[in-house]
């Protein structure tokens, strides 16, 4: 009895404290406000964590630079000192807590701060050289690997335990097996250094320096040149997963109820495949694909690194080696945001595709 | 009646398994009139399920059929429907031969809308036009009795599992075949849904004049639907008459034992007699006769020999040796049935 008293009291002696927590609670429902919220304490939670994580690392901007000038010029160390400190605004004696706030106080107002070790160059204008080559070469390995390993798959399950499926299944486990940077070393060394199918060092950067970036021919050909080794490389990395995948996802629908029916009312084969298998089969795959745009940048630091291709992953790379902690929070936070976007956009386009989880559609 | 639209010939299907043939249906004949709705019932694994795929050729891979032919009458034109194309197979499916399958509680493809699914059949068999598709299909769905405008555009996870049944009636008669398949139909309905959707069908046959083959194991449901009922066993037909003889003068020991399995309200419980034995074993099946084993008027002769299916009254066809012991033994427990009967009435 004493259990039950207080929320019959609340819900009869109070109505108005009731309806606005009802509306709170409505509110607390919302998807849309939720994801954001969601992302907000995500995005913050992470820059937090590695902005004390990278200061964590040993040694700091200037010591590396100090490193840097007593190598390659050979002065002492107080002349190298001194030559770092008038060099860099950056202190790495202040108090930490201080610099947390203050970088705080700028990301607030959207101002991800200046490179440290390239003084006057903006995080921000960095970011914006170098993503878009990183979002071109693996997002075009993705959707490469995509399209053929949902392919492949299917055909996979269409002829499941014929020695097609089986060979493709054995290629597909070695090739998900093995991780992508491999697969790099092996194309460099086998092909570049060994059969010299290709020129390495031809290869380095995102397209010919030579060339002037426009819309013709020989430059966006240059950019593909460029962009083929790693991309190949992505998708190598890949797409033995899409095939697995989709395969066992093909071979589930396969034993549906409704393609049986579907058979048995005469439909086409194609329409069958497209319509009722395909589209039923590949419905997991674009979560898993939109899960993986997430991933773009991470996954690119080692495979930029190894062909010398000047995207964000290189960048980062290069952040790192030189300390420049506000370029490296720079590049953490995109990734941050696109993790986040990314898990954002698995489910939109989920309810989108399947009307069964769809929210409020179009229906009535 | 008379002019018949189904001829099953010495039909035989066998599953390879790794234990062996499978001999799951043993050279089935009969046939199916203009409109008639023939009952199959027996036991599981009698083989009823895989008869019906045999009939629109939707048997697994592992099945093989070793013998017989399937004509397929439509506008005084016969053809065998086991030499068909596969061009020809598919035009045929749905157009001439429906089927409601077995426990298909996803019979529609969950991402599509119900008139796209009506849709995607009209035009697989050539008929494309809209407007005809829409008619069409709102009439069916307001014949099964579902609000025709809200079905029309729902995606299947919107409707109950009887709302879809009737749906899937609804589609099985879309292109107004010859035959309906209803392979248990209702089995995992309620009574009451259930009752609406027999209702329903009884509704749709008198308008658009199908043959039905219709499968289940509630014998009531059979004998109210059936125009003839069919025994299995072992998948082999061992009886076939019309409704009333069937379920009043049975000849077979084993339509007797499915009878007498049937629990009734105004029954005692020491009435009810289950058939003794377990289902036989179709990679080895017994001599002679396939039921001796578990039959208690079995000789020495059904030992050796399988009694042919004989007709012995007209249109009642049996194969049994000892027709006359089921004949003495079924009085007492027919008389019980009759009576219930006249209290009815
Ligand atoms: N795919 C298969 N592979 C091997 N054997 C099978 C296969 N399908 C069915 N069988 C066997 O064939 C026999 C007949 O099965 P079938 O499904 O036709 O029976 P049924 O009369 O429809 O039974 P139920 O009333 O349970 O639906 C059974 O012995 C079964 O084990
Ligand atoms: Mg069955």
């Amino acid at each position: 009895m004493a259990t039950l008293n207080p929320p019959i009291r609340s819900a009869s002696s109070r109505p108005p404290s009731l309806t606005a927590s009802a509306r709170l609670r409505r509110l607390a429902r919302s998807y849309t406000l939720r994801v954001f919220a969601q992302a907000v304490v995500t995005v913050w939670a992470v820059i937090t964590f590695t902005f004390f994580l990278i200061r964590l690392m040993p040694g700091n901007p200037v010591d590396v630079y100090i490193d840097f000038l007593m190598n390659q010029q050979n002065i002492t160390y107080e002349e190298a000192r001194a030559r770092a400190a008038s060099q860099f605004k950056f202190d790495p004696d202040a108090n930490i807590f201080v610099q947390y706030g203050e970088y705080m106080g700028r990301l607030i107002q959207l101002d991800l701060g200046e490179s440290i070790t390239s003084t006057g160059t903006r995080v921000i204008e960095q970011i914006a050289r170098f993503l878009p080559w990183t979002v071109f070469s693996v997002g075009l390995g993705l959707f490469i690997s995509f399209i053929l390993g949902v392919t492949i798959g299917t055909i996979m399950a269409y002829l499941r335990n014929s020695w097609l499926d089986n060979l493709f299944s054995l290629l597909a486990s070695i090739l998900g097996a093995v991780p992508n940077y491999i697969w790099g070393l092996l194309i460099l060394i086998v092909f570049g250094v060994q059969l010299q199918w290709f020129q390495v060092g031809a290869l380095r950067g995102t397209y010919n320096s030579s060339l002037t970036p426009g819309f013709n021919l020989t430059f966006l050909l240059s950019v593909l040149t460029h962009a083929a080794l790693p991309v190949l490389v992505y998708v190598l990395g890949s797409i033995g997963r899409w095939m697995l995948n989709m395969r066992n996802s093909t071979i589930g629908t396969l034993g549906e109820d409704y393609v049986s029916v579907a058979r048995a009312r005469g439909l086409p084969p194609s329409r069958i495949l497209l319509a009722y298998v395909g589209r039923n089969a590949a419905l997991p795959m674009f979560t898993l694909l939109a899960i993986d745009i997430g991933f773009i940048i991470g996954g690119s630091v080692i495979i930029e690194e190894l062909f010398v291709y000047k995207g964000i992953g290189s960048f980062l790379f290069w952040s790192i080696s030189q300390r420049d902690y506000t370029s490296m929070q720079g590049v953490f936070l995109v990734i941050t945001i696109s993790v986040v976007f990314s898990n954002v956009l698995a489910d939109l386009l989920y309810s989108q595709l399947d009307p069964r989880v769809r929210v409020g559609g179009g229906e009535k | 009646m008379s002019e018949s639209v189904l001829r099953i010939d010495d039909l035989s299907i066998v599953y390879r398994t790794a234990r062996g043939l499978v001999r799951a249906t043993s050279h089935v004949s009969f046939s199916l009139a203009k409109g008639e709705t023939i009952a199959l019932i027996g036991e599981s694994g009698s083989g009823k399920t895989t008869l019906s795929l045999a009939l629109i050729r939707m048997l697994p891979a592992a099945a093989q059929i070793t013998s017989g032919a399937i004509h397929y009458t439509r506008n005084g034109q016969t053809r065998n429907v086991l030499s068909l194309s596969p061009g020809d197979m598919r035009a045929f499916r749905w157009k001439e031969c429906a089927m409601v399958f077995q426990g298909a509680q996803n019979a529609f493809n969950p991402v599509l809308r119900i008139r796209q699914q009506f849709a995607d059949t009209a035009a697989a068999h050539g008929i494309k036009d809209p407007e005809v598709v829409k008619a069409r299909t709102l009439e069916l769905l307001r014949l099964v009795r579902l609000d025709p405008q809200r079905v029309y555009d729902a995606y299947p996870h919107e409707m109950s599992g009887g709302m879809k049944q009737r749906a899937l009636l609804a589609l099985g008669v879309l292109l107004d075949p010859q035959v309906v398949i209803l392979d248990e139909p209702t089995t995992a309905l309620d009574i009451l849904t259930q009752r609406a959707i027999i209702d329903v069908l009884n509704e749709m046959q008198k308008r658009l004049n199908f043959s039905i083959i219709f499968i289940s194991h509630d014998l009531a449901l059979a004998a109210e639907m059936a125009d003839r009922v069919a025994t299995m066993y072992a998948g082999e037909i061992v009886e076939l008459a019309p409704v009333a003889e069937m379920f009043y003068r049975p000849h077979h020991p084993y339509t007797l034992g499915l009878l007498r399995s049937v629990p009734k309200l105004d029954q005692r419980r020491d009435d009810l007699v289950s058939i003794p034995g377990d289902p036989p074993n179709l990679i080895d099946p017994p001599s002679g006769c396939k039921f001796h084993p578990r039959c208690q008027f079995a000789t020495d002769h059904c030992h050796q020999e399988a009694p042919p299916l004989v007709e012995y009254t007209p249109g009642h066809f049996a194969a049994c040796w000892h027709t006359d012991k089921v004949a003495a033994a079924r009085s007492g427990f027919i008389d019980l049935k009759e009576v219930k009967k006249d209290d009815r009435s």
